[in-house]
C-alpha cells in the first residue's frame, strides 16, 4: 500500500483505515486463549492484592491471639484457617507474611535482572577480554547447586530478610547475564549497529537505543520464569532460620514454626506452604504463557 | 577411556579452585572483626594484634586464601565453634547419610521418570500422559520441605505407617528398618526431580521413535519389545546425563528435607550450626557439598563416555 501523502495532516487522517490491533492487544489475545494461564492470574491477582491490602483485609493484627484460641483447627468459627500454638490467627499471618514473602521473591528477580542484565549487554557487546573475565567469573557460581550458594551466602551474612534478598540476587545473576550475552552477541552483528557505529555513535548511545531494545524481551520472559523459583529459594532460607525473626510472620518461617505441631494439628501445619505453592505454580503458568504470547510478531 | 577422564580431572580442577574461592569469600563477607569472637571484650590493642597475627589476618587476603586452601586441601576444615571438635568430625559421618539419602532419590526419580516419560512418549494422547504431564508441571513448583511436611502428615500422623524421623529406631536396626525410615525423606528429595526428569525423557524417547531407523525396525515387524530396547541405547546417554545435572539439585534439596525428617545428614548439621551461628561448620558442609556435587558430575560424564563412543572421541 503506497500513499501519497502530502501533509502531515492528510498522513494523520488516513492511519484509521489500516485498524491494527496494538501489539499489547495481540499479546493479551494469545495469553488469554489459555484458561490454565487466566485462572492463574486470578489467583495470582488475589493473593497479591489481599497481602498488599492486609491491614484492610486481615481479620486480626498480625501478632494477636489469645492463649485460650490456641490450636484450633481449620473451619473454626472466627479461625477460617485455624490458630497456632500462640492463638494467634493463621489466615491474618499468611495475608501479613505474604508481603515479605512476595517481596522476597520479586525483588532479587528486578535486581538480578539489572544487574546481570548489564553484564551481559557489556560482555556481549564488548567481546574479547571484557567478555572472557566476565562470563568466566559468572560462571564459577554455575558449578554450585544455586540454593546451596544462597544458603552459604545468607548464612554468612546473618540471619534477615534484607540478606536473603541479596544472596537470592547474588545467585540469580549468572543465568540471567548469561541470556544477556548471548542475546547481546547476535545483536551486534546486524548492519544497524555497523551503520550506527560508522555513523559515529558511540558505545554507550547504541547500547542505550539499539542493543536493550532488542535483548529486553528475552530478559524479561526469563526473569518471570525465576520470580516462583525465587519465592522458593527465599522461603527455604527463611523455612531454615536464615530469614525474619519472631514474632514476623513469613510464609516460609511460619512453616518452620508450624512444623513442631504436625502431630497435634498436621491440617494447619500446612497452610503456608499452600500459599508458596500456589503462588509458585501459578507464576510459572502465567509466565509460560506469557512467553510464548509474546512471540508472536506483528 | 583413560585418557578422556583423565582429560576430565584436568577439566575439573578450575572448577574446584572457584568453588573454594567462593566458599573462601563467604568467610570474608560475615560481618564484624573475626579477632572479637576470640579476645576478651576489654583486649587491649596489642593483645588484639597479637591473634590477628595468629590467624594470619594482617596478610594480603591473597595470601590469606593460600593459606586457607592449603589447609582444606589437607582435610582441615577448621573447628566448630559450639562443639570445639575439628568440623570434620562432624561432617564425615553426616556425609555418609546424605549420600545414601541423595543415591536413594536419584535412584527413584530417575526409574519413575523412565516409565512415566517412556509410556507418555509412546502414548502422547491417552489420559495417563496428559495427566502425567500436568504433575510433572506442578511438581517443579512444589517445595520439598513443604512436601515433606505432608508426607509426614499422611504417612505418619494420620496412617502412622512410616516414622516421621532419624534413620533408625531406637534399638532397632538392620536394612529393613532403614528403608522404612528412608522412604519419605527419599519421596520428598526426589519429587522436584521427578518433573524435570520426566519431561526430558518423554522429549528425548518421542524425538528417537520418529527416527527413520525406528520406522524401518517397525516395518521389518520387530517385536516392540525390541525396539524399546533400540530407543532406549539410543536415548540413555542423553537421560543418564540430564540425571547427573539434577544431583546438585538432589543434593541442595536434601540439605532442606534433612531438618525436616531429622535426617542425620549434612543439612541437618548446617542447620543446627546456622541456629547456632557457627559459621565454620556452615561454610565447611557447603564446600563439602559442592565438592560432592562436581564429583559426581565427573562420575556421570565417565558412565556417559564409557556409553556413548561419540562423547569419548570427541
Amino acid at each position: 500500500m503506497t500513499i501519497h501523502a502530502t501533509t502531515a495532516r492528510d498522513a494523520a487522517s488516513l492511519r484509521p483505515i489500516s485498524r491494527e490491533p496494538s501489539r499489547v492487544l495481540l499479546i493479551w489475545r494469545a495469553f488469554s486463549r489459555r484458561r490454565s494461564a487466566l485462572i492463574a492470574l486470578a489467583v495470582l491477582t488475589v493473593i497479591v492484592f489481599s497481602c498488599v491490602l492486609a491491614p484492610w483485609v486481615a481479620p486480626y493484627g498480625p501478632s494477636e491471639g489469645e492463649v485460650t484460641d490456641r490450636l484450633m483447627k481449620i473451619g473454626s468459627a472466627g479461625h477460617l484457617l485455624g490458630t497456632d500454638e500462640q492463638g494467634r490467627d493463621i489466615l491474618s499471618r499468611i495475608l501479613y507474611g505474604g508481603r515479605l514473602s512476595l517481596l522476597s521473591g520479586v525483588l532479587p528477580v528486578l535486581l538480578s535482572s539489572l544487574i546481570g542484565g548489564a553484564l551481559g549487554v557489556i560482555a556481549g557487546y564488548f567481546g574479547g577480554w571484557t567478555n572472557t573475565v566476565i562470563m568466566r567469573s559468572l560462571d564459577i557460581v554455575f558449578s554450585f547447586p544455586a540454593i546451596l550458594l544462597a544458603i552459604g551466602i545468607s548464612a554468612a551474612l546473618g540471619p534477615g530478610i534484607t540478606n536473603i534478598i541479596i544472596s537470592a540476587t547474588v545467585v540469580f545473576i549468572p543465568p540471567v547475564a548469561r541470556i544477556a550475552e548471548s542475546a547481546a552477541k547476535e545483536v551486534r552483528k546486524e548492519e544497524y549497529i555497523e551503520a550506527a557505529r560508522s555513523s559515529g555513535a558511540g558505545a554507550g548511545l547504541i547500547i542505550r537505543s539499539h542493543v536493550f531494545r532488542n535483548i529486553f524481551s528475552k530478559v524479561f520472559v526469563f526473569s518471570t520464569s525465576q520470580i516462583g523459583v525465587c519465592l522458593m529459594v527465599a522461603s527455604g532460607l527463611s523455612f531454615l532460620g536464615l530469614g525474619v525473626s519472631p514474632p514476623t510472620p513469613e510464609w516460609g518461617f511460619m512453616l518452620n514454626n508450624l512444623k513442631q505441631l504436625i502431630f497435634v494439628n498436621p491440617m494447619v501445619t500446612i497452610v503456608p506452604g499452600v500459599f508458596i505453592f500456589l503462588t509458585s505454580l501459578s507464576l510459572n503458568l502465567v509466565s509460560d504463557a506469557l512467553s510464548d504470547a509474546l512471540e508472536i510478531k506483528r | 577411556m583413560a585418557s578422556f577422564v583423565l582429560k576430565r580431572l584436568a577439566l575439573m580442577i578450575p572448577t574446584l579452585l572457584g568453588v573454594s574461592i567462593i566458599v573462601f569469600l563467604m568467610l570474608k563477607i560475615v560481618p564484624g572483626d573475626p579477632v572479637n569472637s576470640i579476645v576478651a571484650p576489654d583486649a587491649s590493642e596489642a593483645e588484639r594484634a597479637v591473634v590477628r597475627t595468629q590467624l594470619g589476618l594482617d596478610k594480603p587476603i591473597v595470601a590469606q586464601y593460600g593459606i586457607w586452601l592449603g589447609r582444606v586441601v589437607q582435610g582441615n576444615l577448621g573447628d566448630s565453634v559450639t562443639r570445639r571438635l575439628p568440623v570434620t568430625e562432624l561432617l564425615l559421618p553426616a556425609l555418609k547419610n546424605t549420600v545414601i539419602l541423595t543415591a536413594a532419590s536419584a535412584a527413584a526419580a530417575f526409574v519413575i521418570a523412565l516409565v512415566i516419560g517412556v509410556y507418555s512418549a509412546y502414548r502422547p494422547a491417552s489420559r495417563i500422559a496428559a495427566l502425567f504431564n500436568g504433575l510433572s508441571l506442578a511438581s517443579i513448583g512444589l517445595p520439598n520441605f513443604w512436601v515433606a511436611l505432608i508426607l509426614i502428615g499422611i504417612f505418619s500422623v494420620t496412617l502412622g505407617w512410616l516414622p516421621s524421623s532419624g534413620m533408625s529406631t531406637v534399638g532397632g536396626g538392620g536394612g529393613g528398618d532403614l528403608i522404612k525410615h528412608l522412604i519419605l525423606p527419599t519421596a520428598a528429595t526426589a519429587l522436584s526431580s521427578v518433573g524435570v526428569l520426566t519431561r526430558m525423557v518423554r522429549s528425548t524417547v518421542a524425538g528417537i521413535l520418529q527416527q527413520d531407523h525406528i520406522f524401518a525396525l517397525q516395518a521389518k515387524g520387530v517385536r516392540r519389545t525390541t525396539i524399546l530396547a533400540h530407543v532406549l541405547r539410543n536415548g540413555m546417554p542423553t537421560i543418564l546425563n540430564v540425571t547427573g545435572l539434577q544431583f546438585g539439585a538432589l543434593l541442595a534439596s536434601s540439605v532442606l528435607v534433612e531438618t525436616v525428617f531429622s535426617w542425620p545428614g549434612i543439612g541437618q548439621v548446617i542447620y543446627q550450626a546456622i541456629g547456632q551461628r557457627d559459621f565454620p561448620v556452615v561454610q565447611a558442609g557447603v564446600l563439602v557439598i559442592a565438592v560432592a556435587f562436581v564429583l559426581l558430575n565427573l562420575l556421570v560424564d565417565a558412565i556417559h563416555a564409557a556409553m556413548d563412543p561419540r562423547v569419548r572421541h570427541a
